[in-house]
């Protein structure tokens, strides 16, 4: 496969629900070794979005490539082999609850692979340790985790087969800043130095501005704008110039911040 | 080349052992690379890899590798990387750094079976000393609401005896008649040999009026109603809704666990009157069909050989077991924790100890009613 063809491409996905239309010819792709993020107001459909290209859900037209396979017409197999190749963290880790965290994360290595425990539980704690979870966090149950050590669970479970994309659904939402920005490290790590993509659905602005390659804008149904993060700042729309002038009221001028927006 | 040297390969040239990678070492093909590092002859301590034979390499691959470095007694901090690209040796490196937290790592222990029966052991101590503890709150709680009737809600009392009374109806209604159709033709068998077919009117009517009705109906509602209850408040538990009533300045006490319990208590020997009744439908039905009684004799004999007093008997147990089947109910959703597993756990716990409950009341009651010769 070719270095440089897209990971991922979504080509003109509409989505209806009923009357109302979510997509109406959303496009864009995404390169190898790109962290980009989705942001758009709340009911744009990203958390949708996310799932179509996961193949959870079926969108009304358009189609999406991921790693080369066409996800809304393939075969089950040849959609069981693209599971293999991406993670996926949803947003409250969706543990699975009757497992502790290191059996959480030997579920997929296991379902796929048959490796002899000396082999096995090793990896699990390697994967537990590159989520920067403590070793000790592998053996407990995951309602005994707090919100940020269950989001890294989840994120050891999402790498446990290194995939080649993950996607994350807000990865630092209820969190505490420091953990948040330790999340940001981590992404940009998994695509610094394990070369995965990542793709998040994030409303955190900090993340689009220190960690993201590129970001991508969903508002009306379609792609508003699709670039580095100051080229999208740049961008004349209300909501994106509003959205972005949030950062500039912490700190800043209130009274001048507000009269920008609504 | 072997099955193992297609993976990798020792050699040892000036007293420097290097272990040579080749091939894709990554996580799909983690098993054979073990088992060929296995397969290796036994070497002095490694101290190099070299990666020129390649074609990739992740995490998992890396592991592997450095695990084996180290199990030959090599440092795999200080081993030396030879061949490798500078984004294969800084995965190498990523993961020689981990392995600290690595060492060690074996699959959790299941608890051994005496740790097992000795936490089950005090489980179950804890589970019923908090259902004394908990029945000593309802008492309270109840005797309370009575001392002072504006705390009752009657709002929620009557939606709970729409959920819990009325619509079990048909549920009991269908049980209860089938019972009596079954209850008469296992006695109709026995009483047609001696031509005593008229007394299975008085073997059915007794027994569904004493034992049959009221044990079925609550069984029925232990599963029916005991499980919604503990679904519902342990679903209100886990999305903060028992801390919002409190927060509200509302007592869950109250609003959610008197009226529950007030509804079940009247609603259960409603039901059990209607168990009775469809109980002796049913027979009646078989009775005309398989003895040739006819429902005016049947029910003529039904007069006769029923006192009010085995009514009675019924119905007045029905409100016991509903007391306890809510207070189980109850305590078994307040008591789940913050995970959904634990949902499904109380749940189930609740209808089991429910219908143990009830039966084991039914056993204490026909105990005391012998004594007391009712």
């Amino acid at each position: 496969m070719a270095a440089d063809a897209p990971i991922l491409e979504v080509e003109n996905v509409v989505t209806r629900f009923g009357a109302q239309a979510v997509h109406d010819g959303v496009s864009f792709a995404v390169g190898r070794g790109e962290l980009v993020a989705l942001i758009g107001g709340s009911g744009t459909g990203k958390t949708v979005l996310l799932r179509e290209i996961i193949g959870l859900h079926r969108p009304s037209a358009g189609a999406i490539r991921l790693l080369g396979t066409d996800i809304w017409r393939s075969s089950a197999g040849e959609l069981a082999a693209v599971r293999r190749r991406f993670g996926m963290m949803f947003q409250d880790g969706a543990l699975f609850s009757s497992l502790d965290v290191a059996h959480n994360v030997a579920t997929p290595i296991r379902e796929q692979l048959d490796l002899p425990p000396h082999v096995l539980w090793p990896l699990v704690q390697l994967r537990v340790s590159l989520a920067e979870l403590p070793p000790e966090a592998a053996a407990k149950m995951p309602s005994q985790l707090s919100g940020g050590m269950r989001k890294r669970a989840a994120i050891a479970r999402a790498l446990a087969l290194e995939p080649e994309i993950i996607f994350l659904d807000e990865p630092t939402s209820g969190l505490d800043p420091i953990t948040a920005r330790a999340f940001d490290r981590l992404m940009r790590f998994l695509v610094d130095d394990l070369g995965i993509t990542v793709f998040v659905v994030t409303h955190d602005l900090d993340t689009l501005l220190t960690v993201t390659d590129r970001v991508i804008v969903l508002a009306d149904g379609k792609v508003l704008a699709d670039g580095p993060v100051r080229e999208v700042m740049a961008v004349t729309d209300p909501w994106v110039q509003q959205y972005f002038s949030i950062r500039t009221m912490v700190g800043g001028d209130w009274q001048n911040a507000n009269t920008h927006g609504a | 080349m072997d099955a193992a040297g297609r993976w990798a390969r020792i050699e040892s040239r000036e007293g420097r052992t290097t272990l040579h990678l080749a091939g894709e070492w990554r996580v799909a093909a983690l098993a054979e690379i073990d088992a060929a590092l296995a397969a290796l002859p036994p070497a002095a301590r490694i101290d190099a890899l070299d990666g020129a034979g390649l074609e990739a390499l992740d995490t998992a691959g890396a592991l592997v590798a450095l695990r084996f470095v180290q199990a030959r007694g090599g440092d795999p901090a200080a081993v030396a990387l030879n061949g490798f690209d500078e984004r294969r040796s800084r995965v190498v490196r990523l993961v020689a750094s981990r392995l600290g937290d690595v060492a060690g790592a074996r699959e959790t222990r299941r608890a051994g079976f005496f740790a097992t029966v000795g936490r089950n052991a005090v489980g179950i101590a804890n589970l019923l000393g908090g259902h004394l503890n908990f029945l000593g709150q309802i008492a309270v709680g109840l005797a309370g609401a009575i001392a002072n009737p504006r705390r009752f809600r009657i709002k929620e009392l009557a939606a709970q005896f729409e959920q819990v009374g009325i619509n079990a109806i048909p549920v009991v209604a269908l049980v209860t008649f089938l019972i009596g159709i079954v209850f008469a033709y296992l006695l109709g068998l026995q009483a047609e040999k001696y031509g005593a077919n008229i007394f299975v009117v008085d073997g059915v009517a007794l027994g569904m009026a004493r034992e049959f009705s009221p044990i079925i109906v609550a069984v029925i509602v232990a599963g029916r109603s005991g499980a919604a209850f503990t679904a519902q408040l342990g679903t209100m538990r886990l999305t903060e809704e028992t801390d919002a009533i409190r927060v509200l300045g509302l007592a869950p006490m109250d609003v959610l666990m008197i009226p529950r319990l007030v509804a079940l208590m009247v609603a259960l020997p409603l039901l059990v009157f209607v168990g009775n009744v469809m109980g002796n439908f049913g027979a009646m039905f078989m009775a005309d069909t398989m003895l040739g009684i006819t429902p005016t004799t049947y029910l003529e004999r039904l007069q006769a050989a029923v006192r009010a007093r085995h009514y009675v008997v019924g119905l007045a147990k029905a409100p016991v077991f509903a007391f306890f089947i809510a207070v189980i109910a109850i305590r078994m959703g307040m008591t789940v924790s913050r995970d959904t597993r634990s949902i499904g756990i109380n749940t189930t716990s609740t209808v089991v100890q429910a219908i143990v409950a009830v039966i084991l009341l039914d056993a204490v009651f026909a105990v005391v009613f012998q004594k007391l010769g009712i």
